[in-house]
């Protein structure tokens, strides 16, 4: 029942802020409520095998039988760290928003916990349509908070936001009922298993766009690519980033666009194999592209929070360009990435909305000689701009080189262009660093009829636990790898024949006697 | 000819006495009184007891493919379902009579009146198989309706409507006719069960035939609101009163497609590629233009009219799918299903509409909504989640009965229909998301009538409530109506 209470938890938290009579202690009920979802969720390391390449703690009901569709959640390697990402952001974002939101306080928490239930429902979800659900349900607190709490073209950004992703997805859906009646022909029961999805034998034939797994392939990759975002349908991405409040943006940037990077995982390479090794040159095109027009776009940016927009945009794009390789060291490199994009540009977005707060603006040429003014502000923004451009002992710089390693392996071109955007990432990053922090005092710095004043303790205890996560990862990578390689190099080794199976917690055990003797 | 009727007859059509017992109640009690209207809430009981008598006569007596007044009249899985769905929308959308400025006050028994001999046409609709008696039932319910447009106390847009409705109501039922017409002089009869086994070969052989299966199927088209026979949609659902609009939109709706679903059982589309071509072309047409015309509406029930035409485009996609497949009954009850998610969430969003309305004379605005999810957070969240429904995203049940007809199209091998059904769905977004834009994301204070209407605040709630609920069961409830269908 692990995985179902933290699924469901932060729903029945929702109601319970729905329901809380008293406006001005909401904010300390969800952060409490949220830390107790975390401390739930770290429940899952008691009982995760980090050996087993299967699904764990796996839950399974039949839910619409005329269908095959079954209530069915499993967690493995690959899925842990995003959970865990998922439920440590959420009290930080909300100890965040303590003083940016001001306004309808108890909706913005009930939307919070309602995305967090479809958030984490998606990770964990093993079933086609229970996944869609959950896929589809994250959109619409996504569009609240976005419409709601957000800047001046809010409403543009957040219907376009959401028009985009479900327009990605409903072909997905068709691709989905397709594979039920797949399965019913190859079996005779109907089912929308994401196990008994693997077990297909779709006919592939290359060089033609219409051969049936092609085309299934593109209509699931077309939903997650958008969600990513991958390079030309990336459009959404700085309008909603921007125009989001600073939780909006962080939760975008941290967990909502792990959910396409997950998708091609989970779904995507081992579902249709021979179509992703046939395609893999599109996506790793579609990756190095993303990252160096990314970081271009990125540099010429004015408005400090599009630059960190425009990042996502070029970071994602390594991701993508992972995945692809098609080797331990990508898919790896690929997954760590996700969760250090999670913590970078998650801890950029707070510290740009902890600037915002003060001054009203992010126009960079506005700022400047910051570091003078406030000390600790720009101790803790530098840290997780080095962490952002990769630098080694940083988090960022583990996730890269793993991935532009396994890229070389799978194709040394590719890796050519992606090194180019390491270079440029720095390039933005620190020009951007010097432009708001050092050199003449800026006219916003200067105002004296508005002084601006350090981080307070509330602040530094928002960023204390990114920074550590920063040096954590950085650090000590297997602390964090050693949970995902099992189900990595299973992925990677078996990917043209992919088969998930349900490990039984007592199975371990049985197979340990069996050594002894 | 000697007509017998049987003790099982009258059983049979016990629901329709029931509902023409309690209609008579309320308009005998007013001429006994000498022309005073009794209180609102003992007619609208009255009425409602009698549809709830209806319904359990039509749970109890219906069903097991019976038939009554010699093949007339069949109650199979089909009608007793549809029955009930429209029953209980015509119950809401009375509830909403019962408060609505437009309609409430003066005259609502005769309302009633009209309203309960609408729904016995609509009973008489879903359950035959003659062809004349669908014609019977299909002008009981109509002419009633007419009146009960040309009855609201606003004076000019529901007279055009109710003028427009009936010239363009009874071309329908003219084009509908001729077609019986044809296929009388072809088969010899008019009875759908006469020339159901070789109907897919009568359309292959005879014209004529084919020509009246046509001109019956263009009937009911226009009465469902195919594009391009849809052009009265939006006027009328705009002219007549809120709760009318509610009325024809979900309970007039369900019964047209489910007299439109006996014609399509014949397999009259197996037999002619031609017909099933232009249906297929019409779904997508319907789709299309009921999408994209929505999107330019300022009006709320102009727009949520438009998007009950596209959802006829939904409908007509799970119609031809029960029409070419082997196994009707997973397309039929696809189309079941997708009414009851679909009467749900549009009776849902009229009676937010009807709340709204300040006057008879008051016209609700997408734009004027601003600021209504400060002044009713309540509402404005049933209304959102009407919205998110009838846009598709899960968990609601709008979502689930789309699920159900594009995986019945998809089995059936129409991909590319379910396709252009999902991509419309996308369309559909855009417009659903303007209103919840505008009433939680825009500043103003939305002009909306002051008192509080109750009953009809309950029937909202209770229906948000069920969308999202019944999201959660509606496996169940799906193989429950495949079940009785089988």
């Amino acid at each position: 029942m692990i995985l179902s209470s933290i699924v469901f938890l932060p729903l029945l938290f929702a109601l319970l802020i729905a329901i809380w009579p008293k406006a001005n202690t909401i904010r300390h009920l969800a952060l409490g409520l949220s830390l107790i979802e975390f401390l739930v969720s770290l429940s899952i390391f008691k009982h995760f095998d980090a050996s087993a390449t299967g699904l764990q703690l796996v839950e399974k009901f039949m839910w619409i039988e005329r269908f095959g569709i079954q209530y069915f959640m499993g967690i493995d390697g690959i899925s842990l760290w995003l959970v865990l990402l998922t439920t440590f952001l959420t009290p930080i974002i909300i100890l965040a928003s303590w003083t940016s939101i001001t306004e309808r306080i108890k909706g913005f928490h009930v939307c919070m916990f309602i995305l967090q239930t479809a958030m984490l429902g998606t990770f964990l979800a093993m079933d086609a349509i229970f996944f869609y659900v959950f896929w589809e349900l994250s959109l619409v607190p996504m569009y609240f908070m976005v419409g709601i709490w957000g800047g001046a073209r809010r409403i543009y950004a957040t219907v376009k936001f959401f028009i985009y992703t479900m327009a990605g997805s409903v072909l997905m859906l068709v691709a989905i009922i397709y594979m039920m009646y797949l399965t019913q022909e190859a079996t005779g029961q109907m089912s929308a298993s994401l196990l008994d999805f693997y077990k297909l034998q779709i006919p592939f034939v290359g060089g033609t766009f219409f051969s049936l797994q092609t085309l299934l392939f593109f209509a699931f990759a077309l939903a997650f690519a958008i969600k990513v975002p991958a390079f030309p349908v990336h459009t959404w991405l700085p309008d909603a980033h921007v125009e989001a409040p600073t939780p909006g943006s962080v939760i975008l940037a941290g967990v909502m666009l792990k959910m396409g990077t997950y998708g091609f995982m989970r779904w995507v390479i081992p579902l249709f194999p021979e179509a992703s090794e046939y395609w893999a040159w599109l996506f790793m095109l579609i990756g190095t592209v993303g990252i160096i027009y990314g970081a271009l776009v990125a540099m010429v940016q004015p408005d400090v929070k599009k630059l960190v927009a425009y990042s996502s945009v070029s970071h994602m794009g390594y991701i993508l360009l992972g995945l692809f390789a098609f080797n331990a060291y990508g898919m790896g490199g690929g997954l760590y990435q996700m969760l250090n994009h999670g913590i970078s540009t998650g801890a950029l977005f707070i510290l740009i909305g902890m600037i915002y707060e003060r001054t009203h603006s992010r126009e960079i040429s506005k700022y400047g000689g910051l570091a003078g003014v406030l000390p600790i502000f720009t101790i803790f923004f530098f840290i997780i701009t080095l962490s952002s451009i990769a630098v080694p002992m940083t988090n960022g710089f583990v996730g890269e080189f793993f991935i532009l390693l396994g890229t070389y392996q799978a194709n040394p071109v590719f890796a050519y262009f992606a090194v180019s955007g390491v270079v440029l990432g720095a390039v933005y990053m620190l020009w951007m660093f010097k432009r708001v922090f050092f050199g003449e005092q800026g006219e916003l710095v200067k105002d004296e009829h508005h002084p601006l004043h350090d981080l307070n303790a509330r602040e530094i205890a928002v960023l204390v636990p990114m920074v550590i996560m920063v040096f954590w990862m950085g650090l000590f990578p297997n602390h964090f790898l050693n949970y995902s390689k099992a189900s990595i190099d299973y992925l990677v080794n078996n990917r043209s024949n992919y088969n998930l199976t349900i490990v039984q917690p007592g199975a371990v055990d049985v197979t340990h006697a069996q050594g002894e003797n | 000819m000697n007509i017998n009727i049987g003790l099982s007859d009258i059983l049979l059509i016990s629901p329709m006495i029931a509902l023409f017992l309690a209609s008579l109640l309320p308009i005998t009690t007013k001429v006994l009184r000498g022309n005073r209207e009794q209180h609102s809430l003992i007619t609208l009981s009255q009425a409602l007891i009698g549809i709830v008598v209806a319904v359990v006569l039509l749970v109890v007596f219906g069903g097991a493919d019976k038939t009554a007044f010699n093949n007339g009249l069949i109650f199979d899985g089909v009608t007793q379902w549809m029955g009930i769905i429209s029953l209980a929308a015509a119950g809401a959308a009375m509830v909403m009579m019962y408060e609505n400025p437009a309609t409430k006050g003066k005259q609502f028994s005769e309302l009633i009146f009209l309203a309960m001999s609408s729904a016995i046409g609509m009973l008489i609709l879903v359950s035959a198989v003659d062809l004349l008696m669908v014609f019977i039932g299909l002008e009981m319910m109509s002419l009633a309706l007419y009146l009960m447009i040309a009855m609201s106390h606003e004076e000019k847009l529901s007279k055009e409507a109710a003028l427009k409705y009936f010239v363009l109501g009874s071309f329908a039922s003219a084009l509908f006719l001729y077609g019986v017409a044809f296929i009388f002089g072809s088969t010899g009869g008019t009875n759908i069960l006469s020339f159901m086994d070789n109907a897919a070969e009568l359309v292959q052989t005879s014209r004529l035939f084919l020509f009246g299966v046509t001109f019956v199927i263009l009937g009911f088209c226009f009465k469902v609101s195919i594009a391009p026979f849809h052009a009265w949609t939006p006027d009328v659902y705009q002219g007549a009163p809120t709760p009318h609009s509610a009325f024809m939109a979900t309970a007039v709706k369900t019964v047209s497609f489910a007299a439109f679903l006996r014609i399509i059982a014949t397999k009259s589309l197996t037999g002619s590629d031609h017909l099933f071509d232009i249906l297929q072309w019409l779904a997508v047409i319907t789709m299309i233009v009921g999408n994209t015309a929505a999107i330019l509406q300022n009006n709320f029930k102009r727009m949520i009219a438009y998007s009950s035409v596209a959802h006829s485009g939904y409908l007509l996609v799970g119609i031809i799918t029960a029409g070419v497949s082997d196994n009707g009954a997973f397309g039929a009850s696809g189309v079941i299903f997708y009414l009851l998610a679909y009467g749900l969430m549009t009776l849902g969003a009229f009676a937010v509409a009807s709340m709204i309305e300040k006057s008879e004379n008051h016209i609700v605005n997408v734009d004027d909504l601003a600021g209504f999810a400060k002044q009713r957070p309540m509402l404005a969240l049933c209304l959102t989640v009407f919205l998110l429904s009838l846009a598709g995203i899960p968990p609601t049940l709008g979502f689930f009965g789309k699920f159900y007809l594009f995986n019945a199209a998809i089995g059936e091998g129409l991909l590319w229909l379910a396709v252009w059904g999902v991509l419309n769905s996308v369309i559909g977004v855009y417009y659903y998301l303007r209103p919840i834009v505008v009433m939680y994301m825009k500043d103003g204070e939305a002009e909306i009538a002051g008192h509080s209407l109750n009953a009809t605040t309950v029937t909202a709630v209770v229906m948000a409530v069920a969308i999202i609920l019944m999201g959660f069961v509606s496996g169940p409830i799906f193989s429950a109506v495949e079940k009785s269908l089988l």
